[in-house]
């Protein structure tokens, strides 16, 4: 190609692009100011798990059966239950969860037999150290209450 | 048509190691077991008749190792499984990357996973693996590793002619055609 | 392969990576260099190896399932159906056929979403930036769709065996819908300001050749195979789950170059597209999960190799199963463990700049090479 034709077919190029770039100023924006505007999380959003409380007793609903426990990938749900004197069935005491080592798969959720747990839809999780994230949700149930 | 095709080739030099199996229920058609020394003939066999590597790959078995090699076509559906046997305690097989460039970081894998020696292989230095690494984490505990048997279709016939290494060698699954023959 | 070090020559070594935003990950590659031209180079691979393989002989078939999308975070979709097409040929489990359809459309999805971000981050390495903001911000609408169902922007887990774990809803539908006439909208703008770009046409054509023959030898797949001409693609080759049923064409190209392979994945979003509208035409009505499926999958004795087609390349696993259920070996063959092992040859004798436009040019995911 000539020299005058490189540049020309350069300049007709870098137009054309210009162009687009042009026509893009003109468009709504599609960012988010996030920190002061937020968009919806969709209902699906899998947060970490938190217990569902049965609605007419108040109790959570976890028989205590301890599946979620076994079926979990990387092992970062540890439950501890007991059977306070008189009643006929057994009562959470700690439902630890490891936040940092879960990945959100859902085996626990699909696998437990009484939907005692769901996820939450917790997303502005941030925190100092490690620790922060090995949450009993039986505590942060109960806060939240 | 490259079914048979390749069949009656690698037929022509392993008339006793060639096997069909079933198709829909395996996912290869043809599956060929081997001396460990011949798995270079095996990988000249595939490339005459055009066939790319999939990928070289191992199980670790008591008492022999088994390699496997995976071949598949790009014109067509045909995938041929080679498997050699190699023992445990020493295993070696020969190298097949001067046949199939792309072999030469597939045994890489396997040597760093499995120890498996390839013999005359240009480079097996661990590739996934730190430089200095000393252990093989594919290889089984003593406990945990099982014999060739306990991970073949139960429909196991003892095959007479078959190469001898190990037992319980698979026997072609009711002699069906894959699929797409 | 290997690179001597030579003290006594004039040559220059140069390791690009780990931390190089052209590789994508973390990828080293020692490079010998005679001024600008490359002799010898050497990928160093294993920075985020995590021996997936070695995990799937210690879980239970179904908790391995969130590993999937977790070795190629960017088609995740892939990975899923790929392991749970292995395991359903090994167990015998069918998965109804409104199950199969989902899987194909959220798949091209995943696919499409893969391919938007790899057109913009190759032109990014090659210096363009804005492009990259434009297909991020339609890759934006993919991760929206695919988190209102599957509930993960990213690392999906979305399948399971005998179907997937959740139908999909009618404002998906439109959504997706809406998606696709957005889409071919945007692509001939794409093709203004990237295809048509005389600096970009420059960087690309002629750079990184890979002729057939060395790509035979090498295993190479993908759209990397097709832009060396060849029309291998598992989907129509060896077809699985609802392929056959749909109308779709292989794009090819025969330059052999990046450009090609550039041209092979624009062209593939297209028929990703005609995919995802037929599939969502011909939408069976139905149960997504077949009816019996044991709590616990435990396969028969026996191995099994199952393939699918990844936005890069052919992807297979071997499984073995020795009647228990943890599967005795897991192998997973990744389509770019093959591609990046060619990049020592066909870089030989080449620039270095051109050596960042044909690693971008494979579309190199490294936690799918390290695995
Ligand atoms: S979501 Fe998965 S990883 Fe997290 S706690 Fe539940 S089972 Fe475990
Ligand atoms: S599976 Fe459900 S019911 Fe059983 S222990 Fe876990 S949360 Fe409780």
């Amino acid at each position: 190609m000539s020299y005058f034709g490189e540049i020309y077919t350069g300049a007709v190029s870098l137009i054309a692009g210009l162009g687009v770039t042009g026509k893009a100023l003109f468009q709504p924006t599609v960012t988010v100011q996030y920190p002061w505007e937020t968009i919806d999380i969709t209902p699906t959003f899998r947060g970490h798990i938190e217990l569902v409380t049965d609605e007419e007793t108040g109790n959570f609903k976890c028989i205590c059966c301890g599946l979620c426990q076994l079926n979990c990938p990387s092992h970062c749900i540890s439950i501890k239950s007991s059977k306070p004197e008189g009643a006929k069935k057994k009562a959470l005491d700690s439902y630890m969860l490891n936040f940092t080592t879960c990945s959100l798969c859902g085996t626990c959720v699909e696998g437990c037999p009484a939907d005692a747990i769901k996820f939450s839809d917790d997303y502005n999780l941030a925190g100092f150290s490690r620790e922060e994230f090995y949450f009993d949700l039986v505590k942060r149930a109960r806060e939240e209450k | 048509m490259l079914l048979s095709k390749t069949k009656t080739a690698i037929e022509s030099i392993f008339p006793l190691e060639i096997k069909e199996a079933d198709y829909a229920r395996v996912g290869y058609h043809l599956e060929v077991i081997l001396d460990a020394e011949k798995v270079v003939s095996l990988a000249k066999v595939m490339m005459a008749q055009g066939f790319y590597l999939e990928d070289v790959t191992a199980i670790d078995l008591n008492p022999d190792m088994e390699v496997i090699y995976h071949y598949a076509h790009t014109e067509g559906c045909c995938r041929v499984t080679g498997r050699a046997y190699t023992p445990r305690h020493a295993p070696e097989v020969p190298t097949i990357a001067g046949i199939y460039s792309g072999a030469n970081w597939h045994e890489r894998e396997t040597h760093d996973f499995f120890g498996i020696t390839f013999k005359d292989h240009p480079y097996l230095v661990p590739l996934l693996l730190p430089e200095d690494a000393d252990f093989h984490p594919l290889v089984k505990e003593d406990g945990k590793v099982k014999q060739l048997k306990d991970i073949k279709r139960a429909e196991v016939k003892e095959q007479a002619g078959a190469p001898a290494a190990g037992e319980g060698k698979p026997a072609p699954a009711g002699g069906e055609k894959g699929e797409k023959a | 392969m290997k690179i001597e070090r030579n003290l006594e020559e004039h040559s220059l070594y140069l390791n690009m990576g780990p931390q190089h935003p052209s590789t994508h990950g973390v990828l080293r590659v020692i490079l010998k260099l005679d001024g600008e031209y490359i002799e010898e180079a050497e990928p160093v691979l294993g920075y985020i190896h995590r021996m997936h393989e070695k995990m799937g002989e210690n879980r239970t078939y179904a908790q391995y399932l969130p590993n999937m999308g977790r070795v190629d975070y960017l088609s995740a979709l892939s990975y899923n159906q790929c392991y749970v097409g292995a395991v359903e040929r090994l167990t015998g489990i069918a998965p109804p056929p409104r199950a199969e359809y989902i899987r194909v459309i959220t798949t091209e999805l995943n696919r499409l979403s893969s391919h938007l971000l790899w057109f913009g981050a190759y032109v990014l390495d090659l210096g363009g930036f804005t492009p990259f903001l434009y297909s991020f911000d339609d890759r934006e609408h993919i991760l929206d769709l695919l988190e209102s169902i599957t509930g993960s922007r990213l690392t999906y887990c979305y399948f399971r065996f005998g179907g997937v774990s959740k139908d999909i809803t009618d404002d998906f539908i439109t959504g997706t819908r809406a998606f696709i006439k957005r889409l071919r909208m945007h692509l001939p703008m794409y093709e203004t300001l990237v295809t048509k770009n005389v600096i970009f046409i420059n960087r690309v054509k002629e750079v990184g050749i890979i002729t057939p023959e060395a790509a035979r030898r090498y295993g190479v797949t993908g759209p990397a195979l097709r832009g060396s001409g060849i029309k291998y693609d598992v989907r129509k080759n060896e077809p699985y789950s609802i392929y056959p049923e749909v109308d779709f064409d292989i794009p090819v190209q025969d330059g052999c170059d990046a450009l090609s392979r550039y041209i092979v994945r624009m062209l593939e979003m297209e028929q990703s597209m005609r995919i995802i509208e037929q599939a969502l035409d011909k939408l069976p009505e139905g149960p997504v999960m077949a009816p019996k499926v044991p709590k616990k999958v435990k396969p028969p004795k026996g191995d099994c190799y199952f393939a699918v087609e990844t936005a890069r390349g052919d992807f297979g696993i071997y499984i073995v199963s020795d009647g228990t259920e943890t599967a005795y070996r897991i192998k997973l063959r990744t389509p770019g463990f093959s591609n990046l092992s060619i990049f020592a040859e066909i870089s030989r004798g080449t620039l270095l700049q051109d050596a960042i436009s044909t690693m971008g040019s494979l579309d190199l995911v490294i936690p799918e090479i390290d695995r």
